[in-house]
Formats: structure tokens, sequence, C-alpha cells
């Protein structure tokens, strides 16, 4: 009974441990098939949903393409409040504009960052790119100071099935971008796995 | 050295210039004003408008323009419509706010939260011609032909963090506002105006009704 208990643990612990990705056979793909689902944020302005830990923020998120490159995020609600103002520069560095008090807490500004520089795709480019597949899906997967950045496609190409934020082993955040006009997604959401954190972004038509 | 003196004499005129505003000058007998403006008020029981809301982010050279419906009850009590480019509805209700944001809703009471009920003070003083008793702005008021300019400075500490100066611009004839200014400290600006508005139409209290 004990040698049966024990084996069993080690099982589940074993599952638990058990990676999202290790089914993932090497292939041969295309990164340039990415290149038409990274967002054309030339100026956006999106309705922005936001639900943390069962309370629902919302208000309007303003992106744009700077002329130095860099893009800016805007999040301020309707009636012209501002929460937070960043700066992604092209060569990766980031900033803070400003943020206000109640979210100015250093792991709220950085899953916000690397939320967003995950649905940017300004990193597909790198040559460092490992390129799996499993039976019907291309995973494109970047690797990060820590964990991955993996996009993930139809076997065809055509279609990004979603984006995933990931520890060596399993997704900590999924994201989805759809119905894309001129270059711009009309819908993005971004849910986390380990807390209860949403973001939802529907694009506005000025 | 009389240099010196020059360049720090051109240096303090051009600061008191700039702290004016071009067209407007400053009123001397604020007492006098503050009787007028709130024997004035006291008269304005609703206020039914449209709205033209203007955020300016600065550094981004960009523009937020959304437009709505706004009516105002005597006392406390504001509906903030805005019907473009997204719905959503804002109800003030004494010390309570309701927000719809397409199907999510939301109870808010300002009492929770210091900063939002600031926020609504503002709001409704401005409808209500109290904004100059508010102790938590510095007031300075200017005049030109048709408006008075009500320069509200925040001395408390929330406030002062988000806004440099809130400018509420007054029609002479009924000293209702025009607009209201929000300068916030990074130099972005959100100005709210009000168009086609009616005073004293009798309004329905199910406008203001939090459900």
């Amino acid at each position: 009974m004990m040698r049966y208990l024990l084996l069993s643990s080690c099982l589940a612990i074993l599952l638990g441990c058990a990676s999202a990705y290790k089914h993932l056979q090497p292939a041969t793909g295309d990164v340039r098939n990415l290149q038409q689902f990274k967002p054309e944020f030339s100026v956006a302005l999106y309705k922005a949903g936001v639900d943390v830990a069962g309370n629902h923020l919302g208000g309007l998120l303003l992106i744009k393409k700077m002329p130095d490159s860099s893009t800016r995020l805007v999040f301020s609600n309707e009636i012209g409040f501002k929460f937070f103002d960043f700066e992604f520069a092209k060569d990766g560095k980031f900033k803070v504009f400003s943020i206000m008090k109640q979210m100015d807490k250093k792991a709220v500004i950085k899953t916000l960052r690397k939320d967003f520089e995950l649905v940017m795709m300004e990193g597909i480019n790198d040559p460092g790119v490992l390129i799996r597949k499993d039976s019907g899906l291309v995973y494109y997967s970047y690797k990060q100071s820590k964990g991955y950045y993996h996009y993930i496609t139809n076997k065809a190409g055509g279609e990004l099935i979603r984006m995933e934020r990931a520890s060596k082993r399993k997704p900590v955040m999924e994201a989805i971008m759809r119905n894309y006009k001129n270059g711009i997604p009309d819908t993005i959401g971004i849910t986390h796995k380990n807390f209860n954190f949403t973001i939802g972004l529907k694009h506005i038509k000025r | 050295m009389r240099k010196i003196f020059f360049i720090s004499f051109l240096l303090l005129a051009t600061n008191a210039l700039l702290a004016q505003y071009s067209g407007y000058t400053q009123l001397t007998d604020l007492a006098k004003f503050k009787t007028e403006f709130s024997a004035a008020t006291q008269k304005t029981l609703t206020v039914k408008s449209n709205f033209v809301q203007e955020k300016n982010l600065s550094m981004l050279s960009e523009k937020i323009v959304s437009k709505g419906k706004f009516w105002f009850k005597k006392d406390n009590l504001v509906r903030m419509e805005y019907i473009q480019p997204f719905d959503y509805l804002m109800i003030i209700n004494k010390d309570k706010v309701f927000v719809k944001d397409g199907q999510k809703e939301n109870k808010i009471s300002a009492r929770s939260n210091k900063l939002f009920q600031q926020v609504n003070k503002i709001m409704i003083d401005c409808m209500q011609g109290s904004s100059l008793n508010n102790p938590d702005f510095k007031t300075r008021v200017f005049e030109n032909k048709t408006t008075f300019l009500v320069e509200l400075v925040p001395v408390v500490k929330g406030l002062k963090d988000l806004f440099k100066n809130i400018n509420v611009v007054v029609d002479k004839r009924d000293y209702s506002a025009n607009s209201i200014e929000m300068q916030e400290v990074s130099g972005d600006n959100t100005i709210i105006r009000f168009v086609d508005k009616e005073l004293n139409t009798s309004l329905n209290d199910a406008l203001f009704t939090i459900k």
C-alpha cells in the first residue's frame, strides 16, 4: 500500500512537472510567416477592459509609433485620467513616463511590459528562433532572459492561433490577436494563467 | 552688471506674462465675484447639455476626442453619457458613483476612494459654483469681455500629483460653465466643452438613479 502511495505521488509530481512543450518536434518553418501578424500600430485607439482579482477597470489604450520608431502606450480612463504612459524603444529598452500611484509596483510594471512586448512582436526577427511543431501547430519560440515567448500558428502558417509567455515548462500567459484590418488587430486578448488577470482590447474607429 | 539686471528683469516680466491668460485680466475683488457667482448659481437648478471632450497627449502629438450628453441637477447629481466614439455612462448621485462600461456595471462608493471623491467634487463644484470655496484649491479669477476664467490650483497632496491646475471658463451672462480644462503635471490636458446648454429645464430624477 505504502509503495503504491509513494509511486502514485511520484507520478503525480512527475505529471505536474510535465512540460507543455515536450511533445514538440523540431521543424523547418519560415519566420516570415509571423511577419504578417505583427501589428502595424501607426496609431490605434482601443477600448480596454482590465479585470484583476475581481475588479474591473475600463479605459482607453492609445498605441502610437513615434518618429524615432519607439512605441508609446497610454492607458487612461474615459474621463481622461491617465493610468500609465509607457515607452517601448526600438532597441528593446523600456521607459515609464508616468504611472498612477496605485499601480506603481515593480511586479505590475514588469508584467505589463512583458505582456505588451509579446503582443507587439518586435523580437520576431531574432535569429535565435526555435521552430517546432506538433500534429497541428507550428511553434516559433524565442528565449528571453527568463522563460520564452511562443508564437503559435496553424500548420499552413496563415493563422496566428495564439501567443504565449512561458516558463521552461508551461505557459504563464496566453494572448490572441484577431480580425486584422489594415495591419491592426480588431481584438486583442490577454489572459494570465497563474492569477486572475485579463486584458481585453477592442479597436475603436475614430 | 546692468546686463544681468536687465536679463533678470526680462525673465521676471516673461514669467509674469506666462502666468496670465491671453485676453484675460485678473480680478482684484475676489470677494465681490464670489458673492455674484454664488448668487447666480443658486438660481441654476438644472443643466442639460451636450459635451465635447478633448484629451491632448502633448508628447505624442495626439488628440482623443469624444462626445456625449451631460445632465446636472441640484444637489450633487450628475449624469455623463459618452456616445462617441465609445459608449460609457457615469452617474454621480451624492457620494455614490455608478459606471457602465459596455456590459460591465460598477458601483463605486466615492467615500472609499479619496481621490475619486475630490475629482467628483470638482465636477459638482463647477456646476454649483462652489468651486471657489473648495479648500483643496488656491483660486484666482480672470475676466475678458464675455467670460470669467476661474483658475484652481490644487494645494492638497493627491490632487497636486495629478493636476497642475483646473480652469473653468464661466459665461458672464448666466455664470454657467462653458468649459472645464484639467491641466496635468505631465503637460497633457483634458478639456470638456459644454455646447447647446439648457438651464433650468425640468429633469427627471430617474436620470440619476443608481440601480
